[in-house]
């Protein structure tokens, strides 16, 4: 380490020792500010929500089913929300953990030299569109796609068994603002994520428990799953975490793609919620900001809807580092 | 035979289900990892299509650009492929021919939007000081004072600056706009080479480059003047564009010891589409429906016209973002990486806090970028009560966004310089600061400059929190100061999405995401490009 170095100051004179000590205490002063970053993201979201809770209560805020801040009698209840951005997470971690997870170990164990000087900045700028042009693309390229076989309906239980009652499951078809397609683009846009931090864990793991594994016989499958990715298991779940937390907080794809339409989930016919229009806790905030009048409580609102995207996502991203640091695995 | 072997080995069915197993797998992976590819390259394909609008254009269309244009950029693309010098060439001269035409474009149009006359009383202010002072400390010799009155001098400078804006301004909005154009891009790039001349050549050579820098800037004046062309668009044009270019080819055909074929590259490029164009209109071949045309980079928003519809303010709007943005967030974040990489002990109750720090910028890392949306509007309008949505308040709100970012990529740039040059320097009796500053830094420049480069890439695209602090949708011209209202390319994008027109649903916003992913593109690229000359740079030293 740098820092155990002892500094010669012996025969400088006391300004040089000063300028010195000045510029020290210039860089911590950097250091510092992105402490007062998080001081004041915590002190401007937490005093406009204490403001918006003195007006509604928490528990309707808490509990509330009906969100419309915006039309007629306000109506300020979180869980359509926080339903709707669940939703999408949900659909999209069912897309991107899998597909980053295999790109990770197909990129630090198969890979060769080549393809990896090719995947790694492909996979660079998939991460580096920007998320309205992901929105743009859902939208309108990706809805009608989506749409092309709907609607359909699948016999689950096929006709003609006498013992069992005929169904079948009907998957509607897409309105022009829906869950799925939202969820789709985010889910591709967070596998950059998954991939390139699980790859990070899976290359710590050191060669020594590779060979021992084929030394012992074992096939590059066996040496892939049963012992890199277990010694890497810590790495890849917090990335896991860490990109469902990027889901929840994701913004301009989800409010461009999944619309305006706040609502709880349909709860027999599920398929129902992704086909849909839905909102966000993101998308909320964005249409509040985007509204004719704001003023009083539809204002802090939108701090409230923050606070509780910023609580979430804090204790999602604590999560993941006590994760990587509890369960990681030391070799040396 | 071996697999015969194997089978005798053990029991041959689950050895090749084994190996199907394996490959089935391998298979699978490859497959994922191609997923994502996949979708990027639908994204690219769906969006051009509609930008470009590629399927109305005729078969004799595709044909006539094969043979002008793909045909002669695959061949010279193979033959330089296994020829190394040829390839170097190559990417100077694209390099120089593209790099120096963006770049001149922009040190024209954003002096435009701010009035150039204003760009010039400040900078007058910002670098006049500065001078002195080095003037003074090579005429007297330095002292310990020197190194930090450069920044102290600029920053008091631009304050006198803001303090007799009002005195003068009106004097300097006397001065024709080109002059200005003379003063604030030809001046310094003249001088900029003829110190690097200097140092290589001697001062009879440098006296000749800065000498024909100014050549060109006053050849492209009098050319614009006498065709009726902008006159300070072509000063910068001749400056900035023109002279190092010349300045390029000329060098490599006079001491380039091999590769000179090299510098036909953007030719075969360039030539091929203006041959392609002008066949096209020759033969009267049905073209391509782009809207990426003119007007949509020159022209403003209409609501109204699809065909009148143009970003012309966005762009400008998004890359003084950006710019501010940059000048405001390296520095700070650059510098709280110094501290944590070089400074900050890891014992005692500094070391905690350098750890405190460490898990603080993590966290920062992962706050959403609506939250800092919020921060931005509690801060600029609740705080300092200024209007909603203003340049200076876009720029800030974007900065604190990257911080964290340009702070972690900083950091590992930092830990990549070999602890045996500190050693080397300390040893040598440099001190802390002379060591980094002389040392540490310059080893660390590229890794620095591809993380800033990449945060800069991915704040472009940045919408959600403008649209927090209020940031407007539509201006019919860039920001003309830090005050002054902000626009950016994806708001614009943003707010037309949605629109049901298919001439704006498929057309305008199609071409304007075009736009904005080629801005992404060509920081990405900037930055990819520092990183292997970098890397291969570092191994060659090794």
């Amino acid at each position: 380490m740098s820092n155990n170095q002892p500094t010669p100051t012996l025969q400088r004179d006391g300004l040089a020792v000063k300028k010195e000590k000045l510029y020290g205490y210039l860089l911590a002063g950097c250091g510092v500010l992105t402490l007062l970053v998080t001081l004041g993201i915590i002190l401007s979201l937490s005093g406009q929500t204490l403001i918006f809770f003195s007006e509604v209560s928490f528990v309707s805020y808490i509990t509330g089913t009906d969100w419309s801040p915006l039309i007629g009698a306000a109506d300020y209840g979180v869980l359509p929300l926080i339903s709707g951005t669940l939703i999408i997470t949900f659909v999209s971690a069912l897309i991107a953990l899998p597909v980053g997870l295999a790109a990770a170990i197909y990129l630090s164990e198969y890979a060769s030299p080549k393809a990896r000087s090719i995947l790694k900045p492909g996979l660079e700028i998939l991460a580096g569109v920007p998320t309205v042009i992901y929105g743009y693309f859902a939208l309108v390229y990706l809805t009608p796609l989506l749409d092309g076989p709907l609607p359909l309906s699948v016999p689950v239980v096929p006709a003609g068994i006498p013992v069992l009652p005929e169904f079948t499951l009907v998957i509607p078809s897409l309105q022009t603002f829906n869950v799925l397609s939202a969820s789709v683009v985010v889910g591709i846009m967070i596998i950059p994520m998954v991939s390139s931090i699980s790859e990070d864990a899976i290359s710590a793991v050191p060669d020594t428990l590779r060979n021992a594994a084929y030394g012992l016989g074992s096939t590059k499958f066996d040496v892939s799953t049963k012992v890199v990715v277990p010694a890497a298991t810590s790495g890849i779940v917090s990335s896991y975490v860490l990109a469902l937390s990027r889901a929840i907080g994701e913004t301009m794809a989800v409010t461009i793609a999944a619309g305006m339409s706040p609502r709880m989930p349909y709860f027999p016919d599920i398929l129902r919620n992704l086909a849909d229009s839905s909102q966000t806790i993101t998308a909320a905030m964005v249409q509040i900001a985007g509204a004719e009048s704001r003023s009083g409580a539809v204002f802090e609102s939108m701090f409230a809807l923050g606070m509780t995207l910023f609580v979430i996502t804090l204790v999602m991203n604590l999560l993941a580092e006590l994760v990587r640091r509890r369960f990681r695995e030391e070799y040396s | 035979m071996a697999v015969d072997m194997d089978d005798t080995l053990e029991g041959g069915r689950s050895l090749r289900w084994r190996r199907f197993k394996g490959q089935l797998f391998e298979g699978l992976l490859a497959g994922s990892t191609l997923i994502g590819l996949a979708a990027l390259g639908a994204l690219f394909v769906y969006i051009s299509l509609d930008a470009l609008g590629l399927t109305a254009a005729a078969p004799s269309w595709y044909l006539l650009y094969f043979a002008t244009l793909v045909l002669p950029v695959s061949a010279y693309t193979l033959y330089i492929r296994r020829r190394p010098a040829v390839a170097a060439v190559n990417a100077r001269a694209f390099a120089v021919v593209f790099g120096t035409l963006v770049l001149s474009l922009l040190v024209y149009a954003v002096p435009a939007a701010l009035g150039p006359h204003d760009v010039l009383l400040f900078l007058l202010f910002g670098t006049l000081p500065p001078l002195a002072v080095v003037g003074h400390a090579k005429t007297y010799g330095e002292s310990h004072l020197t190194g930090p009155a450069i920044p102290v001098s600029v920053i008091l400078g631009i304050g006198a600056g803001f303090l007799l804006y009002s005195v003068l301004a009106p004097v300097f909005t006397t001065l024709i706009d080109w002059v200005a154009y003379l003063f604030i891009v030809t001046l310094p790039i003249a001088l900029a080479v003829g110190v690097l001349a200097d140092r290589r050549w001697g001062r009879r050579a440098a006296l000749g480059t800065a000498g024909a820098v100014v050549a060109a800037a006053l050849a492209g004046l009098g050319g614009a003047l006498a065709l009726g062309q902008n006159p300070s668009l072509w000063v910068v044009l001749g400056s900035g564009f023109v002279a190092p270019v010349v300045f390029v080819y000329v060098d490599t055909l006079r001491n380039a010891e091999s590769g000179r074929i090299g510098l036909l590259g953007p030719v075969v490029l360039v030539g091929g589409i203006v041959l392609g164009a002008t066949l096209e209109s020759l033969l009267g071949i049905t073209g391509l429906e782009s809207w990426l045309t003119p007007t949509l980079l020159l022209e403003s928003w209409s609501s109204v016209q699809a065909e009148q519809a143009g970003v012309y303010p966005q762009i400008i709007g998004s890359i003084m973002i950006v710019g501010l943005m940059g000048l405001l967030s390296f520095p700070v974040g650059i510098g709280a990486a110094i501290y944590l990489e070089e400074y900050a002990p890891s014992t005692g109750w500094r070391g905690r806090l350098a750890t405190a720090l460490d898990v603080n910028i993590s966290n920062l890392a992962g706050v959403p970028s609506v939250v800092y949306g919020l921060l931005g509007l509690a801060l600029f309008r609740q705080v300092f009560g200024l209007q909603p949505g203003i340049l200076l308040a876009a720029a800030a709100t974007l900065g604190l966004l990257s911080l964290p970012i340009v702070i972690v990529a900083a950091q590992e740039a930092l830990r990549s310089v070999p602890d045996a040059y500190r050693q080397g320097s300390y040893g040598m009796g440099a001190s802390r600061w002379q060591t980094l500053k002389n040392v540490v830094l310059p080893e660390a420049v590229p890794g620095i400059l591809t993380g800033t480069i990449l945060a800069l890439g991915r704040a472009i695209g940045e919408t959600a929190p403008l649209v927090m602090i209020g940031v407007a949708t539509t201006r019919f011209s860039p920001p003309d100061g830090l005050f002054s209202g902000a626009t950016a390319l994806p708001l614009q994008i943003f707010a037309a999405a949605g629109n049901a027109k298919p001439e704006y649903r498929t057309g305008v916003v199609a071409a304007a995401a075009i736009v904005l992913l080629v801005l992404m593109l060509i920081m990405n690229a900037t930055a990819i490009l520092i990183r292997n000359r970098y890397e291969i740079n570092s191994t060659k030293a090794e």
